[in-house]
């Protein structure tokens, strides 16, 4: 299956890559962990860059989650996922635990407050891996109706949960629900329809 | 068979459930081919938008990564004696007792759940198993406060649900399937409280599925004293 993708790294032969790839770090190659690196740092980095708001905490937790890759390499199974999207629950549920454990509450807050603004400030300085993918990632995500936009972006950036979401939101959870499901399902639809697939 | 959690699918590909529900989730998920792949899709889609945040990164966090790893390697190679791991499961040392006791413990997911009662949301996971079989794992004694049942789905691959306390310092839980006298390493998880781990070797007809607490990133053959086993 080739994947929704900004650059490129979804087609099959990727995937089978990243599958040898995690194949040599569950044998003990560290080799193998710099490969995948070398792929996925930058997203990794970013994502956790967006999440907490602060560098020397992405970068903790950067490292955390590739060290994560080293330790669980065994438990991927390829069948549930690629190995990016299992990569992706690993940085973000390391990000999820550091702000539990670590993070200040005021650097929540203000993670929080930035990530409802997802449509509106992708900065530009961060150089993004494409900057064409980044801007129609942008471009398809301000599309969405304003509720469904904040519900994705609380859940993807800040990491609440539905709960949480529906607190915030003073919404009922069967409607946070409902907006995560159609959030996703147009988000997938705009980008297909804006050949990123 | 359980309806389709149509609702909970965006919210357990971007990681937004509560723990409880998502292990429930997870469990249907893993027996449930069409939720699975649908699941996939909201993975990718969710990446993408992942991607859209990339950026340099600092200069000598790779080489940072690497040497953490490489470290943690050598440290495993100076503790993992091969020759004291492989009599774990031989015939000759008492270990093998629990493990054939394990075989009489077995029981249905029924009556696991009604032994089990009280915890909600190990039976919610249990209950969230579209179809299957479902064994119970039998602790040995060797600590307390850990439960597993092994889930053979209809289609897809076998899995563990399990309740576990945080692994000892700088271990990790590892399941292993058993074949006769032989142990195949069949994943490892550091998680704690309810979990699944979808076994990488599939348990057949006779075979022994058994969790002990192993080095950090598991080893290829068993150190540890098991502490939960069951048998197929």
């Amino acid at each position: 299956m080739t994947s929704l993708t900004t650059s490129g790294v979804g087609t099959a032969d990727t995937m089978n890559e990243d599958r040898r790839c995690l194949t040599r770090i569950a044998g003990g190659d560290p080799d193998a962990l710099g490969d995948l690196y070398d792929r996925y740092g930058r997203v990794v980095f970013g994502l956790l860059y967006r999440m907490l708001g602060s560098p020397e905490a992405a970068e903790e937790v950067t490292q955390d989650a590739f060290h994560s890759v080293w330790r669980r390499a065994r438990t991927y199974h390829a069948e549930r996922g690629s190995v990016r999207a299992w990569l992706l629950a690993i940085a973000r549920n390391a990000a999820i635990d550091w702000r539990r454990t670590k993070g200040k509450r005021l650097e929540r807050e203000a993670a929080i407050d930035e990530a409802v603004t997802l449509a509106d400030e992708i900065r530009v300085e961060d150089r993004v891996i494409t900057a064409l993918g980044a801007e129609r990632v942008r471009a398809a995500v301000a599309t969405l109706p304003p509720e469904q936009r904040e519900a994705l972006s609380l859940a993807f950036w800040s990491g609440l949960t539905q709960t949480e979401i529906a607190a915030r939101t003073a919404a009922p959870l069967g409607t946070v629900k409902s907006r995560l499901r159609l959030g996703m399902a147009k988000l997938r639809e705009r980008l297909v329809g804006m050949g990123t697939a | 068979m359980r309806s389709h959690p149509t609702d909970d699918l965006a919210g357990f590909a971007l990681g937004a459930l509560e723990a409880e529900e998502a292990v429930t989730i997870g469990a249907h998920v893993a027996s449930c081919p069409t939720c699975r792949a649908e699941v996939r899709v909201l993975s990718e889609t969710a990446w993408t938008i992942a991607e859209s945040a990339a950026r340099d990164t600092p200069p000598n966090m790779r080489a940072a990564i690497l040497e953490r790893a490489r470290s943690e390697s050598r440290d495993a190679r100076r503790s993992s004696p091969f020759g004291a791991i492989a009599v774990l499961f031989s015939r000759t040392v008492p270990v093998a007792v629990p493990l054939a006791l394990a075989v009489a413990l077995a029981v249905t997911a029924a009556g696991y759940a009604i032994a089990q009662r009280d915890a909600q949301s190990y039976a919610a996971a249990l209950a969230g198993v579209a179809g299957g079989r479902v064994v119970a794992l039998a602790p040995t004694g060797e600590i307390s406060g850990v439960r597993g049942s092994l889930v053979v789905p209809e289609s897809g691959d076998a899995y563990l649900i399990l309740e576990l306390p945080a692994p000892p310092a700088g271990k990790t839980w590892e399941a292993w399937v058993i074949r006769g006298q032989t142990p195949v390493a069949a994943g490892i998880t550091d998680a704690r409280g309810v979990t699944t781990l979808v076994l990488r070797a599939a348990p057949g007809a006779g075979d022994t599925v058994a969790l002990t607490a192993e080095p950090s990133r598991g080893v290829d053959q068993p150190t540890g004293k098991v502490v939960l086993a069951g048998r197929l």
